[in-house]
C-alpha cells in the first residue's frame, strides 16, 4: 500500500511538478537575494580601453575560496572582492587552470584572523546533479558593467538553455577559451564583468560559471555561455588522458593540493611556436609587444629583434597568458590576419601615429615570415625554457 | 475511504492497493497526456491572463513620438487624460517644441513640449484633443521604491520605430537591479537610483513605459549599457517613477529645472578598509549645509530617510530630488548624530548644454521639422529658464485659483489689525501685528509690538538696510514678510513686479505642536505647490497644500547667503467669511523664533481706510 501511495504521490508531484515558478508571475527576488549573498565581485587589472577590471566570483568554501574564470583581470598581486554585504578584502589567487578557464581564488583575510564562515555554494554536490536540458529556464547573476560596488546586489538576468555543446575554435573568427562543454544562453549575459557569475536554475542551485565575452568576428554576433560545474576536459599529459575537472579544481585546489594539467602534446598539430616573448600582458588588449627573441629559435632565425615599438598582430586578444604559453597553437602561416595588420585598421589602433602604422605593417610582414618557420618547431622547448610570466606567441 | 480500508480485512487492503494503484497510473497518464495536448496547469494559465490583462489595460496609454517630419523619434506614456505624457529629454531635445504623437488607435495627434529635466532626462509632452473635452487613456505611476530585484516588468514602446501604426512593442523580462547609478555625460542626463531591467531595450524605446505587472508605471526607459552599438546588451535602464514624481510638478510647470547637489565636497573614506564612510571634505560658504553648521571631517549618515555609505547611495540618494528641496541630511560627528534640514544647492552653476545623444537614443530625423500651425503655436511660450513659459502660467493660475477658495482679499485693503499671544523661547506675552493703512493707494505700514516699549515698524519702501528690514532681530524679517504675505493675498501676482511663477513641487515643514524642534523632520513633512515671487528686494516662496490648496507657509529672504525667514500658517478661522490663520509659526534655520497666536483678527477694506 505505501508503495503505491508513493506513486500517487509521485503522481501528484509531477502535476504539480508542471507549473514551476518562473512560469507563473512569481517573482524570483527570494532566489536571486540568496545566490547574491554566495557571489563576491572581483577587482583586478585593466580599466581601461574598454577593458573590464572587475568580475564575479562564486563562493565555494566558508572561508572564502572563490571559483570564477580565469581572465587577464587576475593579473595583479592587488586582488580585491567586495562580500555581498559591502565588506572589502583582500584576496589571491590559489591556483589557475587554463584547461577549464577557471581560476581559484582565496579572501586574505585582515590581520590573517579567520572569517567568520561564509555562505557558499557546495560544488562537489552540484557536480552531481544532472545537468540542465536545453529550453529549461536559467537566472545570471553577475556583476555586469560592473553597476554595482559593495553592498549593492549585482545584477540578475533570466534566460533559457539554447543548447548543450562546444564551442566553436575557429582561429580568426572565434576563440573559444574553453574546450569543453558548455551551457549557450539565450540572454545577453556575458557582458563585462560578468565572467565568473552564476548561472542557477529556477531554485538557486548552481548550473556553472558566466564566461567570457564572445564575438565571432564574422558575424559580428555574441555567444552567451557558461562552464558547467560538471566541465570536464580530457588532456594528454606525457601520453596519457587526462581529466580534468572543475570539481577537482575546487575540492584539491581548497586543500592547496590541486596540480593544473600539464599539457605535453599539442592539440591537432595547428600551430607552433616562434621563440618570440612578449612583453607580460597585463591586460586583455596589450598590444604584443617584443620583449625577447629566443636564442636559435625560429624569430631568431627569422632575425626579429626585441623592440619594443613593433608590433605584431593582435589576434591573440582574450585568453589569459598561461592559457596562450600552455595550450592555444601559436597563428598558422599565412592567416589571413596577417594582411589584417594595424595599419589596415586604423580604429582598433586609436592614438597610433603614422609612421607607427607603417612600423606595425612592417613587423606585421616580419611576423608572418617567423610563423611559418615557427610551424615545424617542437613545441616542449617552450615549458623547459620559460617560466610563467612570459608571455610566449 | 481509507478508514474503511483499515479497518477491513486483507483482501479488501489488496483490492483498495489496486485501486490506488490504477488511479495513480491515471494521473501519470492524464498529467502527461494533459501536457502533450499543450494544456497548460490553472497557475500558469492564470498567470498569462493576468499579464495579458495588464497589457490590454496600459497599451492604449503607450505613444509613439515623432519630430514633426516624423522621421526620427522614441516612446511615451499618457499619465493624465488632459494628454501630459512623460518621455525622455533626449527624445524631445531634437524636435524642438512640437512634436507629433501616434497612439495604438492609430491616431496621430499634435502634441508640445510642457517641462524638461535635462539632468534627470525626463521631459513632459501634451498631447492635443481632437475634440474639446477629449479624455485620453492614462496608466498610473507606481511605487518605484517597492520595486524588487527579481521582480518581473515590461517594457513598452517603439524600438526601431517598427510600429506604422503606432502599435507598440512589448518586451517582458526581470528587473535586473533597483538604484543603479550610471554616470553623467557632462553634467547632464546623469541617471541616479534607476531601474535595471534584462528585457530588451532598444533604439526607440527611450521614453517609453516600464510597467510593474499590475500596469503601473515603475519608470520611463531611456539607456542601456553599450556594447559595441546603441543595441540591446541584456542592461537597460529606467528613470524611477519616484524621481519623477517628484519633479513632476516643476515638469507640469513649463520649467526648465535643475538636479542639486549638497553645497559640501565628500570624499568616500576607508576604501581600503572593510567599510567606507561618507565624509565631509569642504563645505561651501554660503550654502544651506554651512549655515546648519556642517564641518569638515563629519560623517554623512543618512538623507531624506536613507542610507549615504558609499559614493552610489550619496549619488542616488542626492539625484532624485530638484534643487531648492528642503530635506533632512543626518550627520555623526563625535558618535553624536543629529539631524538638520538642508536646502540643496543647484547642481549646475552655468549650464553648459551639450547635444544629447547616447543609447538607446532615440532617432534622430534628419528633415527640418515644418512650421505649427497658429492654434498649435499658441501653447508655447518660450522664456529663459522654462521649457515652456505658457505652461507655467496655466499651473500658477491653477494655485491661485485654488488660495481664492479660501477666502478673496481683493478688498481688504484697509489696514489689518492682529491681537496675538506671542510665544517666544521662554517667555509667552502678548502682543499686536498691524499693517496700518495710510490713504487708499499707500503702502502699509508695519508694526509689531510686545509691550513695555518693545516696538517695530518698518516701511518696506523707504527703509534701506538690510538689518531694519530683517526686524524683529532673530526673525529673518517677520515684518516684511508679513508685507508680502498680505501682498499675496491682496494683490495675487500684480502685487510682484520682480516675478511671479509657479515653482513646481516642494515639501514644507511646519511644526503645528508645541514641542519643537521634532524628534525626526520627516514626520512633519507637507507636499506643496509653490509660487516664486519678488517684490522689491524679498524673494518668497509661498507653499501651498496639494491637499487642498490652502496656504501653509511662506519663506522671505532678503539675502541670498542668509537664513530666510519662514512664516507657517496653521488653525485656519472664518473672519469676514473668509479663512485666515489664527496660529504663525515663525522660523529661521533651526530655530523657532515665536509662535504667535491670534487673539482677534480686524482685516480692514478698502472703503473704510484706516
Amino acid at each position: 500500500v505505501l508503495l503505491v501511495l508513493g506513486g500517487l504521490v509521485l503522481a501528484v508531484l509531477l502535476l504539480s511538478g508542471t507549473s514551476p515558478p518562473g512560469h507563473t508571475q512569481e517573482a524570483f527576488t527570494a532566489v536571486a537575494e540568496s545566490v547574491n549573498r554566495k557571489l563576491v565581485k572581483v577587482y583586478g587589472s585593466g580599466g581601461f580601453q574598454g577593458i573590464a577590471s572587475g568580475g564575479t566570483g562564486v563562493l565555494v568554501s566558508s572561508q572564502g575560496h572563490i571559483l570564477t574564470v580565469a581572465t587577464q583581470m587576475l593579473d595583479t598581486r592587488d586582488l580585491r572582492v567586495h562580500l555581498w554585504d559591502g565588506r572589502r578584502l583582500k584576496a589571491e589567487v590559489v591556483v589557475i587552470e587554463p584547461e577549464l578557464d577557471l581560476a581559484l581564488l582565496k579572501i586574505r583575510p585582515p590581520d590573517n584572523l579567520p572569517l567568520e564562515p561564509l555562505e557558499h555554494f557546495d560544488i562537489s554536490q552540484a557536480a552531481q546533479q544532472p545537468l540542465a536540458k536545453p529550453g529549461d529556464w536559467v537566472l545570471a547573476i553577475s556583476n555586469m558593467f560592473q553597476v554595482a560596488t559593495r553592498e549593492e546586489p549585482m545584477s540578475v538576468q533570466r534566460g533559457v538553455i539554447a543548447a548543450y555543446g562546444k564551442l566553436p575554435i575557429q582561429r580568426g573568427y572565434t576563440e573559444a577559451p574553453f574546450a569543453g562543454e558548455v551551457y549557450v544562453i539565450d540572454a545577453v549575459t556575458n557582458n563585462p564583468g560578468a565572467a565568473g557569475g552564476a548561472l542557477v536554475n529556477r531554485k538557486g542551485q548552481l548550473l556553472g560559471l558566466i564566461g567570457r565575452e564572445l564575438r565571432n568576428r564574422q558575424t559580428e554576433t555574441w555567444i552567451n555561455y557558461a562552464i558547467p560545474v560538471q566541465a570536464a576536459v580530457k588532456v594528454d599529459e606525457d601520453g596519457k588522458d587526462k581529466l580534468v575537472r572543475a570539481v577537482d579544481l575546487v575540492e584539491l585546489g581548497v586543500q592547496g593540493k590541486y596540480r593544473p594539467a600539464v599539457v605535453t602534446k599539442r592539440r591537432e598539430g595547428k600551430g607552433a611556436y616562434t621563440g618570440i616573448v612578449l612583453v607580460p600582458s597585463p591586460v586583455e588588449r596589450t598590444p604584443p609587444y617584443i620583449e625577447d627573441v629566443l636564442p636559435g629559435s625560429p624569430a631568431a632565425l627569422a632575425k626579429l629583434r626585441p623592440d619594443d615599438s613593433d608590433r605584431l598582430c593582435r589576434w591573440r586578444a582574450g585568453q589569459h597568458r598561461q592559457s596562450v604559453q600552455r595550450d592555444r597553437p601559436p597563428h598558422r602561416a599565412g592567416h589571413r590576419a596577417t594582411a589584417r595588420g594595424p595599419a589596415r585598421q586604423p580604429h582598433r589602433h586609436r592614438g597610433l601615429a603614422d609612421d607607427r602604422a607603417a612600423r606595425c605593417a612592417a613587423a606585421t610582414r616580419r611576423a608572418a615570415a617567423t610563423r611559418y618557420a615557427a610551424a615545424r618547431v617542437y613545441p616542449q622547448a617552450i615549458e623547459e625554457r620559460h617560466p610563467v610570466h612570459a608571455t610566449i606567441d | 475511504m481509507h478508514t474503511q480500508a483499515n479497518g477491513s480485512g486483507r483482501q479488501q487492503r489488496r483490492r483498495l492497493a489496486l485501486w490506488l494503484g490504477w488511479l495513480a497510473v491515471l494521473g501519470l497518464a492524464g498529467s502527461m497526456w494533459s501536457a502533450a495536448a499543450q494544456d497548460l496547469p490553472p497557475e500558469v494559465l492564470e498567470a498569462q491572463t493576468k499579464r495579458i490583462q495588464a497589457i490590454e489595460r496600459v497599451k492604449p496609454a503607450v505613444v509613439a513620438v515623432f519630430d514633426r517630419g516624423r522621421k526620427g523619434g522614441g516612446s511615451g506614456v499618457l499619465i493624465d487624460e488632459r494628454g501630459y505624457a512623460l518621455t525622455n529629454y533626449h527624445v524631445v531635445e531634437p524636435t524642438g517644441p512640437f512634436m507629433q504623437c501616434g497612439l495604438p488607435d492609430g491616431v496621430l495627434y499634435d502634441a508640445v513640449l510642457v517641462g524638461i529635466d535635462k539632468v534627470g532626462d525626463v521631459a513632459l509632452i501634451k498631447l492635443l484633443p481632437k475634440q474639446p473635452g477629449q479624455k485620453f487613456p492614462t496608466a498610473p505611476l507606481g511605487d518605484s521604491d517597492k520595486v524588487k530585484i527579481g521582480d518581473w516588468a515590461m517594457s513598452m514602446g517603439n524600438p526601431f520605430l517598427l510600429a506604422v501604426d503606432f502599435a507598440p512593442t512589448v518586451t517582458y523580462g526581470l528587473v535586473s537591479g533597483t538604484n543603479r547609478w550610471q554616470f553623467p555625460q557632462g553634467e547632464l542626463l546623469e541617471y541616479t537610483d534607476c531601474i535595471q531591467v534584462d528585457m530588451s531595450i532598444n533604439p526607440g524605446n527611450s521614453g517609453g513605459p516600464l510597467f510593474n505587472m499590475d500596469g503601473e508605471i515603475i519608470g520611463i526607459n531611456g539607456r542601456i549599457s553599450p556594447k559595441r552599438g546603441r543595441v540591446n546588451s541584456g542592461a537597460g535602464y529606467a528613470i524611477s517613477s519616484n524621481q519623477i514624481k517628484n519633479f513632476l510638478g516643476h515638469l507640469y510647470g513649463g520649467l526648465d529645472m535643475d538636479h542639486a547637489s549638497l553645497g559640501a565636497t565628500v570624499r568616500s573614506e576607508g576604501e581600503d578598509g572593510e567599510f567606507a564612510r561618507m565624509v565631509v571634505q569642504e563645505v561651501l560658504d554660503g550654502t544651506d549645509v554651512a549655515r546648519r553648521g556642517l564641518e569638515p571631517e563629519d560623517e554623512l549618515v543618512a538623507f531624506a530617510g536613507r542610507p549615504m555609505g558609499s559614493v552610489n547611495q550619496y549619488k542616488n540618494v542626492l539625484g532624485i530630488y530638484p534643487e531648492g528641496w528642503r530635506l533632512p541630511l543626518t550627520y555623526r560627528r563625535n558618535n553624536e548624530k543629529r539631524e538638520v534640514l538642508v536646502r540643496l544647492q543647484p547642481l549646475r552653476a552655468q549650464a553648459k548644454e551639450p547635444p544629447a545623444k547616447q543609447g538607446p537614443g532615440p532617432i534622430i530625423g534628419k528633415q527640418p521639422a515644418p512650421p505649427p500651425d497658429p492654434e498649435l503655436a499658441k501653447l508655447y511660450k518660450a522664456k529663459k529658464g522654462f521649457a515652456n513659459y505658457y505652461f507655467n502660467e496655466l499651473e500658477r493660475d491653477r494655485v491661485l485659483a485654488a488660495l481664492a477658495k479660501h477666502g478673496d482679499f481683493a478688498t481688504l485693503t484697509g489696514s489689518w489689525s492682529l491681537a496675538v499671544d506671542v510665544q517666544l523661547k521662554k517667555t509667552k506675552r502678548p502682543g499686536k501685528l498691524e499693517l496700518r493703512q495710510r490713504g487708499p493707494d499707500g503702502d502699509p505700514i508695519v508694526l509689531y509690538s510686545l509691550g513695555a516699549g518693545v516696538e517695530y515698524d518698518l516701511e518696506p519702501l523707504k527703509d534701506q538696510s538690510i538689518r531694519e528690514k530683517q526686524d524683529p532681530p532673530g526673525s529673518g524679517g517677520l515684518l516684511m514678510a508679513m508685507y508680502v504675505y498680505r501682498r499675496l493675498l491682496t494683490l495675487g501676482a500684480k502685487g510682484f513686479e520682480g516675478g511671479f511663477v509657479y515653482g513646481g513641487f516642494e515639501p514644507a515643514y511646519p511644526v503645528t505642536g508645541d514641542a519643537y524642534p521634532p524628534k525626526h523632520w520627516k514626520d512633519q513633512r507637507v507636499d506643496c505647490d509653490v509660487i516664486k515671487a519678488t517684490h522689491i528686494d524679498a524673494v518668497s516662496k509661498f507653499y501651498f497644500d496639494r491637499k487642498d490648496g490652502k496656504l501653509i507657509g511662506l519663506e522671505m529672504s532678503l539675502a541670498r547667503d542668509e537664513d530666510p525667514c519662514e512664516v507657517y500658517f496653521s488653525d485656519y478661522r472664518p473672519v469676514n467669511g473668509r479663512q485666515f490663520p489664527h496660529r504663525f509659526e515663525v522660523r529661521r534655520g533651526m530655530d523657532r523664533f515665536a509662535v504667535l497666536t491670534v487673539q482677534q483678527a480686524t482685516l480692514g477694506s478698502a472703503q473704510e481706510g484706516n
